[in-house]
């Protein structure tokens, strides 16, 4: 009798300790934990944030990865991640960083220096080509890492940076025990393809992958060595689950999100929904954060690679006056009204009010003005020569612009919609070309168009942190990307005075070079842009924790910290 | 040659509804751009979702002549529209239009507006002519290419003829989806409407012949054992002579083909569109205006946008009256047909 109790007992007790294991060291009642379902509009393309440079895999990567430094989105501040303390030298180029100790990746190898030594090797290494080391350079030149012993590195930069180590913020420290030797071999860019086994993807970060579903979902659980605790002590992240599901089409998206069976849509929502939103935010089923004005305004701009075969015999498609005329064309606050229903703001560059002390609100601008838009247009050889209302070019052909953009984006379409519309007023044809992202991106990257209409997001609000937008070098520096030296004079003029306000160490000096750079900018308008829409952060009412911010990923940012109340979505 | 199919009763009030229906359709179709208030494009300030206008000839004074209450946005973001009672807005006929407001900024939205301000009254009557030319040229095209195949299959027999169906049934199970995204992949990036309505068509008329030629082979190969024929062969006529006076038979069917053909190819012509292969903006068609008015949020807050549904559901409505006989005729010999399907 007395051992059977006994063996009971200890029955229980095993199942007790199993499933403590499993949850982790919870407190009942707590509300803490569940299963988030986010949404993601596109799929990425590989789980190597260092080879792909598309948003999705920035965003898994923050899942699965940890930098060394985060900053904070909402603050700006740099907080600890890897690394817990950091100190500057006296000149200020190299910084030593205490990295954490006890620290494993979701394998269990303990994490180190090499670990960091490795990833900068990864992302400067020739042959992997990263997608995101032209942005991890300072003047064009690589940060170097040393490993001081194991849990100290000292990182210097090739010249006084501003932003500081904020810049690391970007780099997510990689498994060197797994990776190594596929960079020895020259097989870094092909590693952590879509086709890896969950169970392969080692990191830092607080979730590991459990599954992927191509097209349907991709599946994280907590991962049970992440390093980091909240202020009381508990184990981090508080989700056993998080789940991003893939739906391109925003209608499914919004009426998921109000019936219940999604908690987070990781994407900006459209004006029209707001209403509905609103509706559901007054029945407590979701819950709106007016996060300010975005920060990654989509532009037009046209291909302005010298030669660029799109745009052969067609020498007016480069002009600086059809930009200008353009945007002189184009009354802003009409698609602002329309395309946004006035939740957003006209835009004239690429810095909006959301860069707070970076925006220049006197910065001279176009002004809606058709007549100087059709003068402007005859300056370059466009004038309607045969009367029936559409212009032609010297050779009596008819202007017209073919404008890629991504299909099934209504912003994107309705804007370029609103954008032909006008321009048609003043003559001038407008083909939209609607296209899948993955074939968008193919156009682009080959130079194999006119002009697009489309946008990156922006990650960082320091300028200096968005070089790659900026500098002729830069991958994203879209109208022409990647110059080994800047095509025209003004590009140099911004070049140079990127890196003069990159190097300042004093704000005040770097807010009037970069107001300088929006000048030059503004006089060339490479990219023309028409609105800067409010964000909203919509998301299920049994979401807590979440810190939302303008900066993408507006919420999952900070991942650790969301939970969810209630039961869980199956 | 005496034949028996083309006596039966007179036409019935159904079918005349339905005749008319599509006469009237038809004039709208080709007078749109007199009949509608505003171009396809026109994007009008301030009314986007704007609710239909409504066209009143009575108020609390009395009667007048058909006005409407000017609207007001009274809340952008929560696409709210008030209507100012204490003025009227007389309609008029003219000015480039059959009815026109007769305030310039108050425009006549008989239908709504869309998500870009545009009228969507317009845009239906201006995309008729493209979407139901596009539709009936498509359909035309399969029931010729799929009669001549239906047809030589039958007469050819044997080997050739088991060949052929096999064919058609190879076009049948080819992935529609695929086809029309290499396709799109293989064209220029920019296409004009005419290219669009000419690609569109042939796409329709490749893609539909099949099910056309099965039912006209299978007619076809029934009527050439008949009497009528065996005796046209005794006074010597030959195999295509004969098959001219066959061919007549499949007149029910065909015309039932039509009326099948028209709203699938209607609605194919907005899952086309979604592939890429749609008229470009701001080019109207039924068919992307159906696409874009595709989600539940409209159908709750601008259920107007639905109105190329509607306009949809009318055409295919008349088709079905006007063509109630064909479609009878068409029972008689789907059910040959299918006894007399297999060529082995």
């Amino acid at each position: 009798m007395w051992k059977r109790l006994l063996q009971l007992v200890l029955f229980v007790a095993i199942l007790g300790a199993l499933a403590w294991y499993f949850e982790g060291p919870r407190e009942a009642g707590s509300g803490i934990g569940g299963r988030l379902v986010a949404s993601q509009r596109t799929e990425p393309d590989s789980y190597n944030r260092l080879v792909s440079p598309i948003y999705p895999v920035e965003l898994i990567s923050r899942l699965t990865s940890a930098p060394l430094i985060r900053v904070n989105h909402v603050s700006g501040a740099l907080e600890p991640a890897l690394a817990t303390e950091w100190a500057a030298s006296s000149d200020g180029l190299t910084f030593t960083l205490k990295l954490r100790q006890g620290v494993t990746f979701s394998d269990g190898t303990p994490f180190t220096s090499a670990d960091v030594l490795f990833s900068f090797r990864a992302l400067y290494d020739r042959k992997v080509a990263s997608a995101i080391a032209s942005g991890m350079m300072i003047n064009d030149k690589p940060l170097v890492a040393r490993a001081l012993d194991d849990h100290t590195v000292a990182i210097t930069f090739p010249a006084p940076y501003g932003p500081g180590l904020s810049i690391l913020d970007s780099l997510p420290i990689l498994p060197r025990h797994t990776l190594e030797a596929a960079l020895d071999s020259g097989d870094f860019g092909n590693v952590w393809g879509l086709n890896t086994p969950p169970a392969d993807i080692v990191g830092l970060g607080p979730f590991v992958v459990a599954e992927y579903q191509p097209g349907q979902r991709m599946r994280f659980v907590r991962n049970l060595h992440y390093w980091g605790k909240d202020s009381a002590g508990r184990a981090l992240p508080y989700l056993d689950e998080l789940v991003l599901e893939f739906i391109p089409d925003q209608n499914a998206e919004m009426l998921r999100l109000q019936a219940g069976s999604l908690d987070l849509v990781t994407d900006e929502i459209r004006a029209e929904d707001y209403a509905a939103l609103e509706r559901a935010s007054a029945e407590h089923k979701v819950q709106l954060v007016d996060a300010g004005v975005s920060v990654d305004p989509t532009g037009l701009w046209f291909n302005l690679k010298p030669g660029a075969p799109s745009v052969k015999g067609r020498a007016w498609l480069q002009r600086d006056e059809l930009r200008h005329a353009i945007s002189l064309a184009v009354d802003r606050q009409k698609i602002v009204d329309t395309v946004f229903l006035g939740a957003a703001e006209p835009a004239y560059g690429p810095v909006t009010r959301g860069y707070g002390p970076w925006f220049v609100p006197s910065l001279p601008h176009a002004s809606f003005d058709p007549a100087r838009a059709k003068a402007l247009l005859e300056s370059i050889g466009l004038k309607d020569r045969d009367g029936d209302g559409q212009l032609e070019d010297a050779s009596g052909k008819p202007a017209r612009i073919a404008v890629i953009t991504r299909k099934g984006s209504t912003l994107l379409e309705h804007t370029m919609a609103s954008v032909q519309e006008q321009l048609g007023r003043i003559g001038l044809g407008v083909d939209i070309v609607a296209l899948e992202r993955g074939e968008l991106i193919r156009r682009i990257v080959g130079g194999d168009y006119e002009a697009a209409y489309y946008g990156a997001p922006v990650l960082s609000l320091d300028p200096a942190n968005n070089s790659d937008l900026w500098l002729s070098s830069g991958n994203f520096h879209f109208w022409n990307p990647g110059q080994t030296s800047p095509a025209t004079p003004w590009e140099k003029q911004i070049d140079d005075l990127m890196h003069a306000q990159s190097e300042s160490m004093d704000m005040a000096r770097r807010v009037a070079l970069f107001a300088d750079v929006q000048r030059v900018f503004a006089e060339h308008e490479p990219m023309v842009f028409f609105a800067a829409p409010k964000v909203t952060v919509a998301m299920s009412a049994r979401v807590t924790g979440a810190e939302p911010a303008v900066v993408q990923p507006q919420v999952l940012w900070k991942p650790e910290t969301l939970a969810v109340t209630g039961a869980a979505i199956r | 040659m005496m034949r028996g199919h083309d006596t039966g009763p007179a036409m019935t009030p159904a079918q005349r509804v339905g005749r008319a229906i599509l006469v009237a359709v038809a004039l709208g179709a080709l007078l749109a751009p007199w009949i509608a208030p505003h171009r396809a494009g026109d994007q009008l300030t301030d009314r986007a979702y704007a609710p239909p206008t409504r066209v009143r000839v009575h108020d609390a004074a009395g009667f007048h002549a058909p006005f409407f209450y000017p609207q007001t946005l009274t809340d952008r973001l929560r696409r709210q529209f008030g209507v100012d009672t204490a003025t009227r807005v007389p309609l008029v006929i003219g000015r480039g239009a059959l009815l026109q407001s007769s305030a310039g900024d108050q425009p006549l939205l008989l239908l709504g507006a869309d998500s870009l301000g545009r009228d969507v009254f317009s845009r239906v009557a201006l995309g008729a002519r493209w979407s139901l030319g596009v539709t009936l040229l498509g359909a035309l095209g399969a029931l010729l290419i799929g009669a001549m195949f239906g047809a030589f299959a039958a007469v050819a027999g044997g080997r050739a003829d088991a060949w052929l169906m096999r064919f058609a049934d190879f076009v049948l199970v080819l992935p529609a989806v695929y086809l029309v995204l290499v396709l799109r992949a293989l064209l220029p990036a920019v296409l004009s409407t005419a290219d669009v309505f000419l690609l569109m068509a042939l796409l329709f008329a490749l893609a539909a012949w099949p099910h056309v030629a099965r039912g006209v082979r299978a007619i076809v190969a029934v009527e050439l054992r008949r009497d009528y024929a065996e005796a046209a062969r005794a006074a010597g006529a030959g195999r295509w002579r004969v098959v001219a006076h066959v061919l007549p038979a499949t007149r029910g069917f065909l015309a039932a083909e039509m009326i099948l053909l028209v709203p699938a190819l209607l609605s194919a012509e907005a899952a086309v569109s979604y592939l890429g292969l749609g008229f470009p903006e701001p080019t109207p068609s039924w068919g992307t205006m159906l696409q874009e008015a595709a989600n539940v949020r409209v159908l709750t807050e601008a259920p107007w946008m639905l109105a190329p549904a509607a306009a949809l559901f009318i055409v295919v409505f008349a088709l079905q009256l006007a063509g109630a006989r064909a479609s009878t005729r068409a029972v008689f010999f789907d059910s040959l047909a299918s006894h007399a399907s297999d060529p082995s």
